[in-house]
């Protein structure tokens, strides 16, 4: 064949096997097949030439390798099915292995087994409250599933009404269920939110970014003002200030987060605790 | 990617040293793409091929009507929404060409009892209409974070009577053509997923059309890749 | 789909804000949302953006005859399409009552204030009229449709041009672009809606309210005016009782925010005047802001196509084996046989054909006939096994090798599947596996 088959079949082998270490942080792309440290070597001297030089070749160690959102496994491989940038966590204990991740900039919300979640309360019928989440259908939430709720002492919610809670049952073959307590039947901190404030909506990448340990726009907006907040890994957010003008301001921050670099976020910050 | 980028430099440079009289219409029209420019749907996308323009939307996985409800996989719904009147049989065979190649690359199994629906509006249409549909939709659905198998593209390529191929032809070179040719192909092997064509050719000129359309592709996918790297160069 | 509900805690701080004189984007009471204008490449197109409502519309004109009680008057005719794609809610196909109030809106905001000279469309009385068309599509939606929507069909109708017409004797000439400049409609001035919401039974109004304020509003008023503010109609909805005081200052409000949109309507007309007549860049690509990072442009990029045909010419080579006559009579199955060239018999595996074009059609979907789907599958497995060769473990390939023992093994597997293909209707199946995995 002419060259460019050649060329083509070059770009392919180049596109589909990277190894996962070296596009980490970098974006990936829907179709991507990635290599994990272990087969690095499997793949043995037949495609060495794109191969990286490892230095710990010795004390490489076999670990679980947990396939986070936007990847699937294929094969030996992981295979790339959302665009974003690929994050890794090492686990705990010693290399290999680990969690590998796409962080993506997705609007809509798919119910994960144990996120915490901003749900809307959509209707009441019988035992159990139907609760807008964002996903594709309603979850449901039932009304002993409060900190202290008894058959005859019912939680106090009302259609309309901000409900703060945790998912216990998510997958895709099942409805969603939530609750208010942790296992040890406490609120924690969830249960139904106050009247006053603003929620609004941001994307799921967002939300993850401002929750990341070491991220500085928390500290930072809880410098401006005193602030209650509130963030649902569902891309919403409630937020709480004095006066509504300080609400709007820092609801209004937040949205702009987004799209701006470390250093923009800085020079913002300090221009509004200036004025 | 750095093979990409080779190929790619590759293509660009034996095109320039050729500058011979093939060259003539087998080049792309300027290519422009803007994501996310929608704010109600979950991923939307404006793509341009030269003038012809076309937005895309996507919802999805939403909640699904009772009765398209499919119990194993995810509803694919497109909607092709023509700019004067109301869609017709055209649009209708559209939708199902573009519908049938987002099946081949969304992981629908994924999210079951859901929908994922596209809704498409022409903008403008000055040649190869299908191609720049397909285009959109997989940028749109890449916005909304479908889970895809694999990206996919539209190319066009047109053939006049004498024989000379013509990529990602305008609405006068369509006119003209002796037959039009429209292909689907995906990113991790170049392989088909839909052809669709119009006029009267022979098998040599369709494989032509074909190797012509997987080189096109290339920089359609390197396109892609550009605009989303510089998409998510800030997070 | 449904529309994400509106929290309890969500109104009661928008009317909170709105009693505090607070927008949510910062707007004050007054202040309508940034317009942007942008044109197509054809005449008559247009994008209107309000804020982040975004309008799509489009003229086009054809020659009809007239209705019969208006002989010399041609036909304007409105639709606004609520499209899926500007909110999760909207259904396509349905006919909502938003939908036909809106409508009914625009066709009294711009055809009953005959703010286009209706009579200049007629070609020749009670025989040909021209008939306007303004399609308008809403592709985002967040709130105040009606004033985009109205700013987007007078837009378009000032921009569009129609084909310029020569009537001798019974004979209409109609020209092309090339040939005679298109001509524009004769607008006698430019009517717009301007939305107000009240709340709390019209203790407070808010200008060009936004989707989250129009869902905790009252009521809306509309009025429409043009700049000499002259109101060319006026509709109170949601049931709140307005004083004849609250209605005066409306209008007087109006009447600034029209001057001010038919200043910004002007200017971007001659914007787009100027660069068609200078011969620059027009046409949405240009009004794509780069510097956003979600964009991005590629310019026209050369393909190298020079050994597409060679590419092809191997395929075929490949592909095709040379004609062979069947010169013996050769029993497909039971009963029939079949001798020398022609149409394949297909009487033997009748199930087998249908189920087979079943499938193409399932998996493909594509309308693929006959003779292109037998090469694009070849095409495309043989590109496919240049990396990894596609092994087929079948007693019937053996045989077929046998036939072309001089080419290499990988040649004739691909050549044996097209001449099954055409001679061998019973081995269709092993297409069939290929394909499949071509497809995968």
């Amino acid at each position: 064949m002419a060259e460019a088959v050649s060329v083509v079949a070059e770009s392919l082998a180049g596109d589909r096997a990277r190894a996962a270490r070296n596009v980490l942080g970098q974006v990936v792309l829907p179709g991507e097949e990635l290599l994990l440290p272990e087969q690095e070597d499997a793949e043995g001297p037949g495609s060495a030439g794109e191969r990286p030089l490892r230095l710990n070749a010795g004390t490489r160690s076999r670990g679980r390798v947990v396939c986070g959102p936007g990847l699937r496994r294929y094969g030996d491989r992981l295979l790339v099915t959302k665009c974003g940038r690929l994050r890794h966590k090492e686990p705990g204990g010693g290399s290999g292995g680990g969690v590998y991740w796409v962080d993506s900039q997705q609007k809509r919300y798919v119910p994960v087994k144990g996120d915490h979640v901003i749900g809307i309360v959509t209707a009441k019928s019988g035992d159990i409250f139907k609760v807008d989440v964002g996903g594709s259908e309603p979850a449901s939430l039932s009304y002993l599933a409060f900190e202290g709720a008894t058959k005859r002492n019912r939680p106090n919610v009302q259609v309309g009404d901000l409900i703060y809670g945790q998912f216990v049952v998510a997958n895709k073959d099942m409805e969603p269920e939530m609750v208010c307590i942790d296992s040890c039947g406490r609120a924690s901190g969830m249960g139904v939110i106050g009247q006053d404030g603003l929620l609004f909506k941001v994307t799921l990448g967002l939300i993850r970014k401002l929750l990341a340990p070491d991220c500085e726009i928390l500290q930072e907006v809880g410098k401006l003002y005193p602030l209650e907040i509130v963030f649902g890994m569902n891309g919403r957010i409630w937020v709480k200030a004095k006066t509504i003008q300080q609400t709007l301001i820092l609801a209004n921050i937040l949205e702009a987060c987004e799209h701006m670099t470390a250093d923009q976020r800085k020079q913002i910050f300090s221009r509004l605790a200036e004025c | 990617m750095e093979g990409a980028m080779l190929a790619d430099a590759k293509i660009r440079t034996e095109s320039g040293t050729e500058s011979g009289p093939r060259v003539s219409g087998c080049s792309l029209r300027h290519f422009a793409c803007e994501q996310n420019l929608l704010s109600r749907p979950d991923g939307s996308a404006s793509f341009l091929q030269g003038d012809t323009s076309v937005l895309a939307g996507v919802y999805g996985p939403a909640e699904v009507k009772v009765s398209k409800e499919i119990f194993n996989k995810a509803t694919l719904e497109v909607i092709l929404r023509p700019k004067i009147g109301l869609p017709g049989v055209a649009e209708k065979s559209r939708e199902r060409l573009i519908r049938n190649t987002c099946e081949a690359v969304v992981l629908g199994t994924l999210h079951p009892r859901t929908s994922i629906t596209v809704v498409l509006q022409v903008v403008s249409d000055a040649g190869s209409l299908l191609a720049c549909c397909l285009n959109a939709s997989c940028m749109a659905l890449v916005d909304a974070g479908v889970p895809m198998r694999a990206l996919f593209c539209g190319v066009t390529c047109a053939l006049n009577s004498d024989g000379t191929l013509v990529l990602d032809p305008t609405a006068k070179q369509e006119k003209e053509a002796r037959a039009v040719l429209t292909f689907a192909l995906d990113s991790v092997e170049r392989k088909l997923l839909m052809s669709t064509t119009k006029g009267l050719y022979s098998d040599a000129e369709l494989q032509q059309c074909l190797a012509a359309a997987q080189a096109a592709s290339q920089h359609v996918f390197h396109f892609y890749r550009e605009s989303l790297q510089r998409r998510y160069s800030k997070s | 789909m449904k529309e994400t509900p509106l929290s309890n805690c969500e109104r009661r701080f928008l009317l909170r804000a709105i009693e505090e004189k607070k927008r949510l984007d910062g707007r004050q009471t007054y202040d309508y949302r940034n317009i942007k204008i942008s044109f197509g490449t054809d005449y008559g197109c247009c994008v209107v953006e309000l804020g982040k409502t975004r309008v799509l519309g489009q003229v086009s004109c054809e020659l009809v005859s007239p209705k019969l009680n208006r002989a010399t008057e041609g036909i304007l005719f409105f639709n606004l399409e609520l499209s899926q794609m500007a909110a999760p809610a909207f259904e396509p196909g349905r006919q909502s009552d938003l939908l036909v109030k809106l409508n009914r809106l625009l066709e009294r905001c711009l055809r009953n204030s005959k703010c286009i000279d209706t009579e200049s469309l007629c070609v020749v009385a009670g025989e040909k009229v021209w008939q306007i068309r303004v399609d308008l599509h809403l592709l985002n939606h967040d709130g105040n449709i009606i004033d985009a929507a109205s700013i987007a069909a007078i837009v378009a109708l000032c921009h569009f041009r129609r084909p310029d017409v020569s009537v001798q004797g019974d004979e209409v000439t109609l020209y092309t672009p090339e040939e005679r400049d298109p001509v524009p409609l004769s607008i006698h001035h430019l009517p717009i809606c301007v939305s107000f919401a009240f709340f709390q039974q019209g203790t407070y109004l808010l200008v060009d309210p936004n989707e989250r304020e129009e869902r905790v509003m009252d009521g809306l008023l509309v009025i429409a005016m043009n700049k000499h503010r002259e109101i060319c109609t006026i509709q109170s909805s949601g049931g709140i009782m307005l004083l004849k005081d609250q209605v005066l200052r409306c209008s007087k409000i109006a009447g600034v925010k029209v001057l001010e949109i038919t200043e910004l309507i002007q200017k971007a007309l001659e914007n787009d005047q100027k660069v068609r007549k200078e011969g620059g860049k027009f046409g949405f690509a240009e009004s794509i802001a780069s510097q956003r990072i979600t964009a991005f442009k590629m310019e026209k990029a050369p393909i190298d196509t020079s050994d597409v045909e060679e590419k092809a010419e191997e395929i075929i080579a490949e592909a095709e084996p040379p004609s062979e006559v069947v010169s013996n009579p050769v029993l497909w199955t039971p009963g029939t046989a079949q001798i020398g060239e022609g149409l394949e018999n297909s009487w033997g595996d009748l199930e087998d054909s249908a189920k087979e074009e079943e499938d193409v059609d399932g998996t493909d979907g594509a309308v693929i006939l006959g003779s292109t789907k037998m090469d694009t599958g070849v095409e495309v497995s043989n590109i496919g096994s240049q990396d990894a060769p596609i092994v087929l473990s079948d007693s019937e390939e053996e045989e077929m090798i046998i036939l072309e023992p001089d080419k290499n093994p990988k040649k004739i597997r691909t050549q044996t599947i097209s001449a099954k293909q055409e001679k061998a209707p019973s081995k269709k199946p092993v297409k069939k596996r290929k394909k499949k995995r071509a497809a995968n």
